[in-house]
């Protein structure tokens, strides 16, 4: 089920007004919640909530045991070995094919032949998201910093339907605290919620997809038709689809979550408003970031090693970010190309090389980001190697309308607006009676519905991550 | 073995709750349920429009049993047409009624005795004739349905390097022949020929089949039988029809692979056949390019194949469409009838 659709239209008031009907009792609001939430995710197949009870049921005996264990050997063999499950579980949906081929052909071109059988396996929707959360779980109840939960608590952290199909990753030291005691219904913040889940179905509808339709897909699915202009507008144009698109799903889960009285962390922060790629990845996919940094950068050694063995762990961690994305060289490439950038930043941070004016640093950093979604958006390395070699093609715009260009414009150039005079306006505008509230969501909801084409509201970019 | 250095997290346990007015869960129900209330006044039909258009299935029978009351207090307001008149800016460009599949007469038995044999229901190739000479390919179109694509785009890559034919895509993704409330393939057919003139035109359209058709007799006729075949052709053959512009064109129509799905085999059989029969009188201008011989042979489904003497996947993990190096052969058996046609 996603969110701009009928199906989540006619789900979500009800469960809404049962979930604060039920909240006073947990002991019947918990399973409610619970099985709504596979409801919602089964949506897409039943057998996907199948293995999510699995990774729930896996995880949950894993923590356990953590928690029971003394010793700190036991508690680090069973913590592995429960890593291990989650990532055996990414690996065969979420990697499989794509080794199979890569170390079927390599094996092949030796005149060893295939070993490994070809099989498409489905990705079951939220995967990564689901296997990310369930890891932080165990490991922050090894580091000692979580006890166990009860396995209900558990099972809605993993299961809640406004994160599980595409984040936030949130932790579950964030969540599972706020199962303790039944939320407020006096204290919730409606106002922000309405107001995040307006904006993202703007950002997802009328902008995102839009943009998709009208500049990325055709230039993306065959650059050598057009000429430098159309080609450099696609470029610029998937800069503002992916953040709109992302950023929108985003800012609708924890709409959602807020009107149920939870509260998730913050996923973006004006990313493209960046003056360094350290400054990026503290403002794009935040949670993801700080899962790298807390999971696998510190783990490794972060900065403790000296300059080669940062560089190392940076690099090790935005490769494997971007294999996370999904199994492509592009997504290898569009990390390594992070992790170059972050280590270059370090290296000139450690030697004390003037930083050049801001506005420099800006354009330089963005127009890297950008490259990387080259890298990141391609269907291959030949067709990202022949949209980049179309930059250089002189040709005719073909594709720039008024509509496309100010979309793009609005959506880097609204970041990089000063903040404060926007927080006061969304303030403001959380501070609207209910009413005035509801009018406006519905208003909202017609105009960007009024928008989707005959074929309907694509899927949104992270659900195949 | 010393344990690991972790910093103390920076995040706080609980995300802080954005700044803004808290108020009461009844002040969320009185939005949302407000909001919901607007909607079906205002919007209350589109929600049974969106109904009647999805694959039968739970998420079909609950949309319906909520989009037909709702549709009709919306009908019964003024509500709908003031909000369809203010937006109508916003909206996809109508593509006009004219060949729409709705408001033509049911194919079978519309004719009487034995019907006439036109000569272009013969491919002058197979009767060891030299063609009468095509034009140049200027503008070929692919269409269809989520099938068509990325074989619309490994066309386009294939025909840019030649930078003679204009390749033009108008995939309709979540559409089918036989349901026409979304999108009628009749109605955009004839829209496509008018707007492109395409010289070639590429179908390849069958991943939504299966619904119910409006039989000879009045009712509905469901899938997958010799009714539903016939008159599924017959809605093929009226494609194919317009496609051709009267033979100043050419049409490709590609057979559908079988899919992994039992069910779904079962409407792909009924869809191929279907097809086969609506090309036959039109065999001098219309090419059927065999998908289901070349991915999946004697109608067995298959995940990979040998390709250039490796072992290749190509279809995608929901065993119904192409993946981007099945569409790739796909393509390949296209451009080579094409070429047999045009040339190149």
């Amino acid at each position: 089920m996603v969110f701009p659709s009928y199906e989540f239209a006619f789900f979500f008031p009800v469960v809404l007004a049962l979930s604060w009907a039920l909240m006073p009792r947990q002991r019947l609001w918990k399973p409610f919640v619970l099985a709504a939430s596979y409801v919602f995710y089964a949506a897409a197949s039943p057998g996907y909530a199948l293995l999510l009870a699995g990774v729930t049921l896996a995880n949950q005996l894993g923590a356990v045991l953590v928690g029971r264990s003394s010793d700190e050997r036991s508690r680090r063999r069973i913590m592995t070995a429960t890593v291990v499950v989650d990532l055996g579980v990414l690996g065969l949906f979420k990697y499989y094919g794509f080794f199979a081929g890569e170390i079927g052909s390599f094996l092949d071109s030796l005149g060893l032949g295939m070993p490994l059988p070809l099989l498409t396996l489905a990705l079951p929707i939220g995967l990564s998201f689901i296997t990310f959360q369930a890891i932080s779980y165990v490991v922050d109840v090894k580091r000692g910093i979580l006890t166990p939960a009860a396995t209900i608590d558990f099972a809605l952290y993993l299961s809640f339907f406004p994160h599980v199909v595409a984040g936030p990753i949130v932790r579950a030291r964030e969540f599972i605290p706020q199962l303790a005691t039944p939320r407020d219904p006096r204290n919730v913040a409606v106002g922000a919620g309405v107001v995040l889940i307006a904006t993202g179905l703007v950002k997802k509808v009328a902008i995102a997809d839009y943009l998709a339709r009208e500049a990325v897909d055709p230039v993306f699915g065959v650059p050598e038709a057009y000429a430098a202009p159309d080609v450099a507008l696609a470029a610029y144009a998937y800069a503002a689809q992916i953040y709109c698109d992302f950023s929108g799903y985003t800012d609708i889960a924890i709409g959602v979550a807020l009107l149920m009285g939870f509260v998730f962390p913050q996923n973006f922060n004006n990313p493209y408003r960046a003056t360094s790629f350290r400054d990026f990845w503290r403002r794009w996919h935040m949670t993801l970031s700080r899962f790298l940094r807390d999971f696998l950068y510190v783990p490794l050694g972060g900065n403790r090693g000296g300059r080669l063995r940062t560089a190392r762990n940076l690099m090790i961690t935005m490769v494997l970010g971007g294999l996370w994305h999904g199994a492509a060289w592009g997504f290898v490439l569009w990390g390594a190309l992070h992790g170059v950038c972050l280590v270059a930043e370090h290296v000139m941070r450690g030697r004390g090389v003037k930083a050049p004016p801001a506005w420099l640093r800006w354009a330089l950093v963005f127009h890297l980001v950008v490259l990387g979604w080259i890298l990141f958006r391609a269907e291959s390395l030949d067709l990202a190697g022949t949209f980049i070699a179309q930059l250089a093609e002189p040709g005719a715009a073909t594709l720039w309308t008024p509509a496309t260009l100010a979309a793009v414009l609005v959506v880097i150039g609204f970041q990089l607006l000063p903040p404060d005079p926007i927080e006061r306006l969304r303030e403001r505008l959380t501070a609207l009676p209910a009413p005035a509230l509801g009018t406006a969501l519905a208003l909202v909801v017609a105009l960007v519905g009024a928008t989707v084409p005959s074929q309907g509201v694509p899927p949104f970019i992270y659900f195949q991550f | 073995m010393s344990e690991p250095y972790y910093p103390s997290s920076p995040e706080p346990p609980v995300p802080p709750a954005p700044k803004g007015r808290r108020t009461s869960a009844r002040s969320a129900l009185v939005v949302v349920f407000l909001a919901a209330l607007l909607l079906v006044l205002f919007e209350g039909s589109s929600i049974r429009d969106a109904g009647e258009e999805m694959d039968p299935g739970l998420g079909r029978e609950l949309t319906l049993a909520i989009g037909e009351p709702t549709g009709w207090v919306s009908d019964l307001l003024p509500f709908e047409d003031w909000t369809d008149d203010a937006l109508a800016f916003l909206e996809d460009e109508d593509v006009g009624a004219a060949g729409a599949f709705q408001s033509a007469a049911s194919g079978a038995g519309t004719g009487r005795g034995v019907p006439p044999v036109p000569p272009s229901s013969f491919d002058p190739g197979e009767l060891g004739m030299e063609p009468p000479p095509l034009g140049e390919l200027d503008t070929l179109l692919v269409t269809g349905d989520s099938l068509s694509m990325p074989l619309d785009l490994e066309l386009a890559r294939r025909l840019a390097d030649t930078g003679d034919v204009e390749v033009e895509r108008d995939p309709h993704v979540g559409t089918g022949i036989s349901k026409t409330g979304l999108v009628d393939w009749g109605r955009l057919s004839t829209e496509q020929t008018a707007e492109h003139e395409a010289d070639a035109v590429v179908v390849f359209i069958g991943a939504n089949e299966g619904f119910e058709l409006p039989a000879p007799g009045g009712g509905q006729v469901e899938c997958c039988g010799p009714e539903w075949a016939a008159e599924y052709a017959y809605r093929v053959r009226r494609m194919m029809n317009t496609y051709r512009r009267g033979g100043r064109a050419r049409v490709y129509w590609l057979t559908l692979p079988a899919p992994r799905a039992e069910d779904r085999q079962e409407v792909a059989r009924a869809v191929n056949a279907a097809i086969e029969v609506a090309a036959q009188p039109y065999r001098a201008h219309v090419r059927v390019v065999d998908m289901e011989a070349l991915f999946t042979p004697g109608g067995r489904y298959r995940d990979a194949m040998t390709v250039d003497g490796r072992r290749q996947i190509v279809r995608e993990p929901d065993g119904i469409h192409l993946n981007a190096r099945g569409s790739g052969l796909a393509a390949a058996a296209v451009l080579a009838a094409v070429r047999r046609d045009f040339g190149g």
